[in-house]
């Protein structure tokens, strides 16, 4: 076929285009995702038991993962379309690593030495690893599910991005279980969780956003 | 050749359901992608213009992409380069798999430039019913979308939404038939 009776045919017929109301549908999205991971929590893994008493740190650790999802979202959303300049939007997730690391050392400084592997690690394994990409799945799959219906043309980074903003929502309900309160335990591993999440999405998107 | 205001402006006008304008963008657009792929798959200018065509496919489903706020340029080059890394990946999937290799080289330079390899009404056979007979009317036999609705018996936005599905499948079958 000739380019030309192509356009013919695209152009034939055309009418106004529609305004996708992708805020509202990433607002949903994000919502019932973060409702699912805290219903997963609340049957499976379980509340932790002091709830009441360490509503401070429970409310700390969610906002800080809420803090890591909001880093992400504005490069998700520049993901999702073609052509979209990244910018500031890359170096924002830069400054909240630093900010992580800079905190992980001064809240280990605050302490005494002997105390800074048990800070550091929370005592025991950081199940928080495994357990917020579990946490992440149902956002993720909304988020994917989301972005096919749009343009993306960088998958590994759309991927990598949806993964991380997915990391961060299951993070949030994770704050409901984990028994862990030491800052720099949170500005570690919570950290490595969402990044392992967003390694994971990369590896996914750049399969399932082909289009 | 064409500047980003104007090209657009044309885009824009497409969207708000512009016909001419939208058939002017394509057009405009096809020559730019076509020294676009040219410029890269030297050699193979078959290859250039089943990307154009594929490419065109893209820009029209995937429009509602394009926010206003953000340059053309960007968002079409953007595309043809998803367009050529994933028409370059499917390639060499297919040298690997092939004993005998490609043919490259040897072009015929009175090849008609606007003619594609593929044939999209062979490929529109392909389609589930639905999408090939909504295509069939609107896109082929310029019905309008209510005239095809009455003749079908289906709603005019089922009509609307299978063009749409339809077009995005063929560009996906465009792609594959080139890697086969």
């Amino acid at each position: 076929m000739k380019t030309d009776h192509l356009i013919d045919m695209l152009a034939r017929g055309v009418e106004p285009a529609e305004r996708p109301r992708w805020a509202r549908r990433l607002a949903l999205t994000l919502v019932v995702g973060l409702a699912a991971a805290a219903v997963i929590v609340a049957l499976w893994i379980g509340v932790r038991p002091d709830l009441g008493s360490a509503r401070m740190p429970v409310m700390m650790k969610a906002m800080f993962s809420a803090a890591a999802a909001a880093m992400m979202l504005p490069l998700a959303v520049q993901l999702m379309k073609p052509g979209r300049p990244l910018g500031w939007r890359l170096g924002a997730v830069g400054v909240f690593l630093g900010v992580c690391v800079v905190a992980t050392i001064v809240a280990l400084m605050g302490k005494a030495p002997e105390e800074r592997i048990a800070a550091w690690m929370g005592g025991a394994f950081p199940w928080c690893v495994v357990i917020v990409p579990i946490l992440a799945a149902p956002t993720a799959a909304g988020l994917l599910w989301l972005m096919r219906s749009f343009a993306p043309t960088r998958l590994t980074l759309a991927g990598a991005a949806i993964g991380a903003l997915s990391g961060g929502v299951g993070a949030m309900a994770y704050a409901m279980y984990c028994p862990v309160d030491s800052v720099a335990f949170v500005t570690t591993w919570y950290v490595v969780a969402i990044a392992l999440c967003a390694a994971i999405g990369a590896v996914i998107g750049a399969r399932i956003l082909r289009w | 050749m064409a500047d980003e205001a104007h090209l657009r402006a044309l885009m824009l006008k497409g969207l708000a359901g512009d016909q001419a304008a939208h058939r002017a963008f394509l057009t405009e657009a096809a020559a730019l992608l076509r020294a676009y792929f040219r410029n890269r798959l030297r050699g193979a200018p078959e290859d250039a213009e089943d990307l154009v065509q594929e490419t065109l496919v893209a820009l029209h489903t995937r429009r509602d992409s394009y926010d206003p706020s953000y340059p053309l340029a960007a968002w079409m080059y953007a595309i043809a380069r998803y367009r050529l890394i994933d028409h370059l990946r499917r390639q060499r999937h297919r040298s690997h798999a092939s004993l005998d290799g490609i043919e490259v080289g040897d072009s015929d330079p009175e090849y008609e430039a606007s003619d594609a390899r593929h044939d999209v009404s062979v490929l529109l056979e392909k389609l589930p019913e639905k999408q090939r007979t909504a295509i069939r009317l609107v896109k082929l036999e310029e019905k309008s979308v209510r005239e095809a609705s009455s003749l079908t018996g289906l709603s005019e936005s089922d009509i609307k939404i299978s063009i749409h599905r339809g077009l995005k499948t063929l560009m996906r079958l465009m792609a594959q038939e080139q890697a086969t």
